[in-house]
């Protein structure tokens, strides 16, 4: 049997031993979708909403009727007071409150311009944006009902607005490919940077070198078993999106597993990369963490837009494979988009793929030293 | 007693300076990730990609085109003609509003015209923002022109209404307010969980651990010996993130200092306690590495809330979250960092974060003695 | 120069420096082939850096080899085929059974599923393991993990086999056995190289090279450094009082050297004393009861490696000084 072959075959081996390592590579990816698939989710609904009535009129108890039922808000207090409102919001009992002034219905009746007071707690800065605006679209909303009679008020210009890929705007359909993705990265990246290092500690390393086994047969001897681990993986949590979620590729599935394997090829790179740099098994474990899986959960555009980000970082994110791999699953999960679409998208993993692992041949040595 | 356990530490602190790598991580990487944080990141929506397909090519229609990309929220997509739909599959544009062909006709004759968009609706709340600018400008279009006929006809319309928002806590609505305590939290149960259980898993697969079982230290002097440089270096890392918070990005702690290092100390502390029980579980260091990476890093950065709203998951879900000490501490920190309440305000969170450190802290000391024999 | 005559190993003022430190300072030595060499020496003599280098496992600072023939200074991988290697600490597969690591490295060797198979036979005939193939390497006695790493370096029928400490902790029957083996693979032609810190052992190989702080400091087949070093008697002494026998004969003239072996005295004579039959015994008597101590017994003994390595090393020593 071939060098390369042999090696492969004991790396199985090993695996097929391993029954705890066994146990989390097929139930963690299960386990993450599951749990952060429900957990991601940044619709803004059921928003905790207190509402301070100073006017009591049929008015204003439609007004905050018209809060409830446009589904983004729910009741959590009635304070009878300023300070009341100001505790239900320190407290976090609600998130936002509506302070009605006791001229509301009088105003809206067409003597003068009604005014609200809207006060938001800031402190979860991502989602008292987004319910500010539903808010005040709310209120705005709502002013249009109330006419003088008699005066039939109709737009002049109306929006018939049509959503694609996502019609019900569920955040999940969003973030679930996004989990699948950098679930994939984080467990690709921690499987082989233990894998030399491991080896390394434990001194077999030195048997192995001492072989006519060549440094190229090593390596990817090393990473074969782990993109047929990584098939594995992907075929899980594409059943655990499906069953847990419903949520299925509109676009093809063959064409995602070929994409997803540009990606492994890289991110199993990287993971080699540090496995032959560092020197026991912490070391790789710190390095990985910190230096690639952490930016790249974070930078990736896996939650915070790229398109926001300062020049510089953005330039950054040109050197990570999960940037491109998210438009890749996304565009596979959502859009339906096939090849002509992503390769632009698809040629850059090859290429740091490629430079990785090359790189981490050439930089290794089959000596002690 | 003390100078036993004062070997350990003093035995623990020589490994990690040793391994300049380590403590490096610990240290630097967190700046760098503020920096990140500070300066890289936004949930803004803004300069979103439009196109815009005039086909009235009037005064009107090319003000109400213009007063799109007035608003300072939209970027123009230039037309390649064709199916607008095109842009949105290939991701150059975000959104496409068509004006149709006798739009301005429309509004002289007093009709309603309707506008065709379209948006890409994958990131389900960026597109919900997207609508709603769209819809806001439309608005506010649609009422000038009523409020001029209006003006024409000398009749008084009802003003739109006028709410007054008014931001509380975080006024700019920063989100690095919202992220440093994330930050902070990911830090200190870095450092706390995953560091302690490969030190704890590393001894035992040396096998100098016997060493350490066989000599007179008593349990709880092993944990504490081992436990205590990482809870050390944990907390130099936070409060140098804090300070670089408040320095470079004016992240201030509004609340008290003292419940601060109070609340902090424990949450150490259970982070501590969560990591020597990873460590009586996992029989080598991959093994540990993978447990603490899967209970600490992804649950952290997305079950504690810190990102996502805990409010929207299903309780099954928001159950799991009381197993993760973050939640706790995260809540702690935007009470006492942004909106400056002290305990009467967080009581529950700091009970929970009390009740979670000290069922942890047994379990792990029962587990640890039981596996020495004692 | 045909390869018949042709040694093994040659190698040439080999010179191994870590930073300031020098590891190995300027060895050199030929092995011919088929001959079992030893390599002797306390632990941090340089021993291991010497024997990593001639595998090609660390780049020499200067100096060179040649291994079977190849230069291994310029093609280390070339070497690498042609020889095995057996490392101090266990560097094989502790969760793989012994099948399944013979069977790995036959494979790494090139060697095809049937002549595996039948190597594998053979080495686990020779090293006594066979039955035991379906045991995990990780959960042998120590003797038994020795012999299969001893083992997976013979399944290619190596011409030079490197063995780094093989008996390392091995109760000494098991030395032997394991010793038996040594011969035998040198028996069918390769050539072996060991290095060992079991003076005693050093008894089994045909040329014996004593390392000391990174130089060779006496080289020769065991018989002939004992002859050169010990030229005259040596007398070992059994006695209540060794301290005090130690003063005594180290004062006297006659004993050019006298020191501890646990707690034996072993004393060797200068030359000229004792050199018939009884002379050397007569004459420690004698000394030993003019100053007042009672001797349990007073033997002639032949010296030992250990006894030319203390020699050695302390004449050294005070050469150095």
């Amino acid at each position: 049997m071939s060098r390369l072959a042999s090696l492969v075959q004991k790396e199985f081996q090993q695996f097929r031993r391993d029954k705890k390592m066994r146990a989390i590579v097929i139930v963690a990816p299960i386990m993450q979708i599951l749990v952060l698939g429900y957990a991601a989710n940044m619709d803004v609904k059921d928003v905790p909403l207190a509402v301070y009535d100073q006017d009591r009129s049929a008015e204003s108890r439609d007004l905050a009727a018209a809060f409830v039922s446009s589904g983004s808000f729910l009741l959590a207090a009635s304070p009878q007071s300023n300070r009341e409102v100001d505790e239900t919001l320190s407290s976090g009992r609600a998130e936002i409150a509506l302070v009605i002034p006791p001229d509301f219905g009088s105003r809206l009746e067409g003597r003068g311009s009604p005014s609200l007071q809207l006060l938001v707690d800031g402190s979860r800065a991502n989602t008292a944006a987004v319910a500010l605006a539903y808010a005040s679209s709310v209120a705005s909303n709502f002013s249009l009902r109330y006419a003088p009679a008699g005066i039939r008020v109709s737009l002049p210009v109306e929006t018939r607005t049509r959503v694609w890929y996502n019609p019900e705007l569920k955040s999940r359909v969003f973030m679930i490919p996004g989990v699948f993705a950098l679930l994939l990265m984080v467990i690709t990246i921690i499987l082989t940077s233990l894998a030399i290092v491991k080896e390394k500690e434990s001194g077999t390393l030195e048997q192995l070198i001492v072989t006519p086994l060549r440094k190229a047969e090593l390596i990817a001897g090393k990473l074969a078993p782990f993109v047929i681990i990584s098939l594995v993986i992907i075929c899980l949590a594409l059943v655990a999106c499906y069953l847990f979620f419903g949520i299925a590729p509109r676009g093809s599935i063959p064409l995602l597993f070929l994409l997803s394997l540009a990606l492994v090829f890289s991110t199993l790179g990287i993971g080699l990369l540090v496995s032959t740099i560092a020197r026991t098994q912490q070391q790789a474990m710190m390095f990985s963490i910190f230096f690639f899986m952490f930016p790249m959960m974070i930078l990736s555009g896996f939650v915070f837009p790229i398109a926001n980000m300062p020049a510089p970082i953005r330039a950054l994110t040109y050197l990570m494979p999960l940037r491109y791999y998210m438009i890749i699953v996304r565009g596979i999960f959502l859009k339906g988009s096939g090849l002509e679409l992503l390769w632009p998208q698809l040629w850059p993993l090859l290429v740091i793929g490629v430079a990785v692992v090359s790189f981490s041949i050439a930089r290794f040595r089959k000596q002690l030293d | 007693m003390k100078g036993r356990v004062g070997a350990l530490v003093r035995k623990e602190y020589r490994h990690i300076l040793r391994d300049p790598g380590t403590l490096g991580a610990l240290l630097v990487i967190p700046l760098f990730l503020l920096a990140m944080f500070g300066w890289a990141i936004s949930l803004d929506v803004n300069e979103v990609p439009l196109l815009v397909r005039d086909l009235d090519h009037s005064a009107e229609s090319r003000a109400l085109a213009a007063a799109f990309f007035a608003s300072g929220r939209f970027t123009r997509v230039d037309d390649r003609g064709g199916d607008t739909g095109a842009s949105l599959d290939s991701g150059r544009a975000a959104a496409t509003l068509e004006l149709p062909r006798g739009l301005a006709r429309a509004l002289g004759r007093g009709e309603t015209a309707e506008l065709q968009v379209l948006v890409d609706g994958s990131d389900a709340t960026r597109a919900a923002t997207v609508i709603g600018y769209i819809e806001g400008i439309v608005l506010r279009f649609g009422a000038e022109k009523l409020a001029l006929k209006a003006a024409g006809s000398g009749r008084e319309l009802p003003g739109a209404l006028d709410s007054h928002p008014r931001v509380l806590f975080n006024q700019e609505l920063k989100s690095v307010n919202n992220l440093v305590p994330g930050l902070v939290a990911i830090i200190i149960i870095i450092s706390g969980v995953i560091s302690t259980a490969l030190a704890v898993v590393r001894e035992k697969e040396l096998g100098s651990m016997e060493q350490l079982i066989v000599s007179p230290l008593e349990s709880w002097e092993l944990i504490v010996g081992k436990t205590l440089p990482y809870a050390t270096i944990g907390l130099v890392s936070a409060a140098t993130v804090l300070t670089a918070g408040s320095l470079l990005f004016g992240v201030a702690v509004k609340g008290s200092l003292v419940e601060l290092a109070l609340m902090t100390t424990l949450f150490v502390f259970a982070c501590l306690a969560l990591g020597i029980l990873i460590s009586t579980i996992a029989p080598t260091q991959q093994v540990a590495f993978l447990a603490s990476a899967m209970l600490t890093l992804l649950p952290t950065f997305l079950l504690s809330g810190f990102v996502f709203p805990i409010r929207n998951m299903p309780v099954v879900i928001q159950a799991l979250t009381w197993l993760f000490p973050t939640k706790y501490y995260i809540e702690i920190l935007q009470a006492l960092m942004v909106k400056g309440v002290g305990i009467v305000s967080y009581w529950h969170q700091a009970l929970g974060l009390l009740v979670y450190a000290l069922a942890a802290a047994s379990i792990a000391a029962l587990r640890f003695a039981r596996s020495r024999g004692r | 120069m045909s390869a018949a005559t042709m040694d093994a190993i040659s190698v040439d003022s080999l010179v191994k420096r870590f930073g300031s430190f020098v590891a190995v300072d300027g060895i050199s030595f030929e092995v011919p082939a088929g001959s079992v060499f030893g390599l002797l020496g306390a632990n941090g003599a340089g021993k291991s850096t010497a024997i990593r280098m001639l595998c090609g496992l660390l780049e020499p600072s200067s100096g060179s080899a040649r291994i079977a023939g190849i230069d291994v200074t310029r093609d280390p991988e070339g070497v690498k085929r042609s020889i095995g290697y057996m490392s101090q600490r266990f560097s094989l597969y502790e969760d793989l059974t012994i099948a399944e690591n013979l069977r790995f490295f036959a494979g790494l060797y090139g060697l095809s599923p049937s002549r595996a198979r039948t190597e594998a036979e053979r080495v686990l005939a020779l090293t006594g393991l066979a039955g035991r193939e379906d045991s995990l390497a990780g959960e042998l006695p120590g003797g038994f993990r020795q012999r299969l790493a001893l083992g997976c370096a013979l399944l290619h029928a190596p011409r030079v086999l490197f063995l780094d400490e093989p008996t390392a902790g091995v109760d000494p029957l098991a030395r032997r056995r394991f010793w038996d083996i040594i011969y035998a693979v040198a028996e069918s032609g390769s050539t072996v190289l060991v290095t060992t810190h079991y003076l005693d052992e050093a008894e089994y190989c045909a040329t014996v090279t004593l390392m000391h702080a990174g130089r060779i400091v006496a080289e020769g087949s065991p018989a002939g450094l004992k002859a050169e070093h010990f030229p005259s008697a040596m007398v070992e002494v059994v006695c209540e009082d060794p301290a005090a026998a130690l003063a005594l004969l180290a004062a006297d003239k006659r004993v050019e050297e006298a020191s501890l072996f646990g707690s034996k005295l072993h004393a060797a004579l200068a030359p000229g004393f004792g050199d018939e039959a009884g002379a050397g015994e007569e004459l420690v008597r004698e000394a030993l009861g003019a100053g007042g101590i009672a001797a349990t017994s007073v033997e002639r003994i032949p010296p030992s490696l250990e006894d030319v390595f203390i020699r050695v090393i302390s004449g050294s020593a005070e050469a150095d000084l």
